[in-house]
């Protein structure tokens, strides 16, 4: 479903033309989770940008349903570290906001009902009236994933979507991405540097080496659509791969940053 | 409420100096502020009203112009480079010219009439806007355009749902500035040539000696400056309800 063939990308800066990926191919099959991970500035968010349309590649061809990706991807639901809430907006209104577009349009009482369905599905029920800077990061990032389930992009691209969330709630968001993406069948590409996180989550785990960035190896993650993402990480075959893939991170983590 | 109590004694402490101050030395210069109020009172039963709502008819349909002119080639400019490249330039050169300098052209211009003040309120606000509005629009968060876009947004609404909403502050701002710019302007205007309005008021008495007058005249444009500004501040709180939460 999507097919990066060749591809890699260069950034022009001050003048110096740095490589941030080398030629990498990846297919991602349909309802498949597959989390991209390694250390910081390997490209796994380069790889994100160009799947959802905002980057275009420097080499090679990044196609979605057999079509090449020119331009935003409509389709696809993108959720960084950063949230991207409208300050002026109130939550329910920034979840709502996918659906006054032309392209979704629904009526107003549709769309309250979506909106309010998705804020119960992330726990914000209540805050509907409250702005962004009222919210603590957490539930800013419930909100934002809110607005981005409220109109079912059949693709999501998650990049560390939660980074910057405390344990206890990273387990509990973990839960709930894992119930939806099965329920809705999306399809779903996830960064992330937290191996834990990956085994949790994904269906298959692309490692991730820098700089620049390239893939390493592929790991298909042994637990079925159904797992539990609390009580899968007692499993001696978690700890395993646990191992595997910290063998193979580890020179990356500890070799020293090149400097540029 | 102390700290009014406080103000009000200082406003009267200040007073009683100049009081004091007209009486020993003399009010042909300083005047002495019982003679400004009732001079105040004075002029009110003799057409001060008039000289008020021609200064600040001046200033609204200046701003009428103005405003929206400058909000609107802000956003364009803003959106556009290669407009910007091209424009810009040409509009930081244009500010650069003291504007108080270009009153005598626009006398000629446009007449004796309230048109010249009009024309000097506009530019005033025109450029304070433009500026204002073109910082807004080109330090918006991309992401927040690039997260719309990803929704499937048309330009239209990336305009009407992150551009315009998120260039608002810089609106406001620019409009509090300019508020009191244009009172600058309108009084400049009809100082220079005119046959009503505050700062003809001025120049009239001051051409008399009146001093009284003179002073009379200040004290009003002061009222008015200060009720303008006071006025444009709540409306930037009202209108930014959101900013001042997230203050909190």
């Amino acid at each position: 479903m999507i097919e990066l063939a060749g591809v890699s990308k260069e950034f022009q800066t001050r003048g110096k033309r740095t490589r941030a990926l080398d030629p990498v191919d990846i297919s991602v099959s349909e309802h498949e989770f597959v989390a991209l991970l390694g250390p910081s500035g390997c490209g796994k968010s380069t790889v994100l940008n160009m799947v959802a349309g905002l980057l275009a590649p420097t080499t090679g061809k990044v196609s979605y349903r057999g079509t090449p990706v020119a331009g935003p991807n409509g389709r696809v639901g993108y959720m960084t570290q950063k949230d991207t809430l409208l300050p002026w907006r109130t939550v329910a209104d920034n979840v709502g906001i996918a659906l006054e577009l032309q392209c979704r349009a629904v009526t107003p009482a549709q769309r309250r009902e979506r909106v309010a369905q998705a804020l119960d599905l992330v726990g914000l029920t209540g805050f509907d009236a409250h702005f962004p800077a009222e919210l603590s990061g957490g539930m800013r990032k419930r909100a934002a994933l809110a607005r981005m389930l409220v109109y079912e992009p059949e693709t999501l691209l998650l990049d560390e979507p939660f980074g910057a969330l405390d344990a206890q709630l990273k387990i509990v968001m973990h839960q709930e991405l894992l119930r939806l993406t099965r329920l809705r069948g999306m399809t779903v590409l996830f960064v992330t540097h937290d191996l834990s996180e990956a085994i949790a989550l994904a269906d298959r785990i692309l490692v991730f080496s820098g700089r620049p960035g390239h893939i390493r190896s592929s790991h298909a993650v042994p637990f079925g659509p159904d797992r539990d993402v609390l009580t899968v990480q007692f499993e001696p075959a978690f700890a395993a791969l646990y191992q595997e893939l910290w063998t193979e991170l580890k020179p990356e983590i500890e070799a020293p940053e090149p400097r540029p | 409420m102390t700290r009014i109590v406080w103000r009000v004694a200082f406003a009267l402490v200040v007073l009683g100096i100049w009081q004091a101050a007209g009486s020993l030395w003399g009010d042909e210069w300083i005047s002495r502020p019982t003679l400004v109020a009732a001079r105040i009172v004075e002029l009110a039963r003799t057409g001060l009203a008039g000289h008020i709502a021609t200064t600040l008819s001046e200033i609204a349909l200046g701003l009428l112009i103005g405003v929206p002119l400058g909000t609107l080639t802000g956003i364009l400019l803003g959106r556009t480079r290669l407009l910007s490249s091209l424009l810009r330039p040409v509009i930081v050169a244009a500010n650069s010219v003291p504007i108080v300098a270009l009153a005598p052209l626009l006398i000629m211009w446009f007449g004796l009439g309230l048109a010249p003040k009009i024309a000097l309120v506009a530019l005033v606000s025109y450029f304070l806007l433009f500026f204002n509005t073109y910082s807004g629009v080109t330090t918006i968060d991309d992401d927040l355009i690039d997260g719309l876009r990803l929704m499937g947004a048309n330009r239209r609404e990336i305009l009407r749902k992150v551009v315009l909403p998120a260039t608002m502050p810089w609106v406001l701002s620019g409009l509090k500035s300019a508020l009191p710019y244009a009172l600058i302007a309108a009084t400049v205007g009809e100082m220079m040539l005119a046959r009503d309005g505050l700062g003809f008021l001025v120049t009239q008495f001051a051409g008399q000696y009146d001093m009284t007058g003179v002073y009379a005249a200040l004290v009003v444009l002061m009222i008015l400056g200060v009720l303008i500004a006071e006025l444009a501040a709540r409306t930037e709180a009202w209108m930014l309800r959101w900013r001042t939460v997230a203050g909190e």
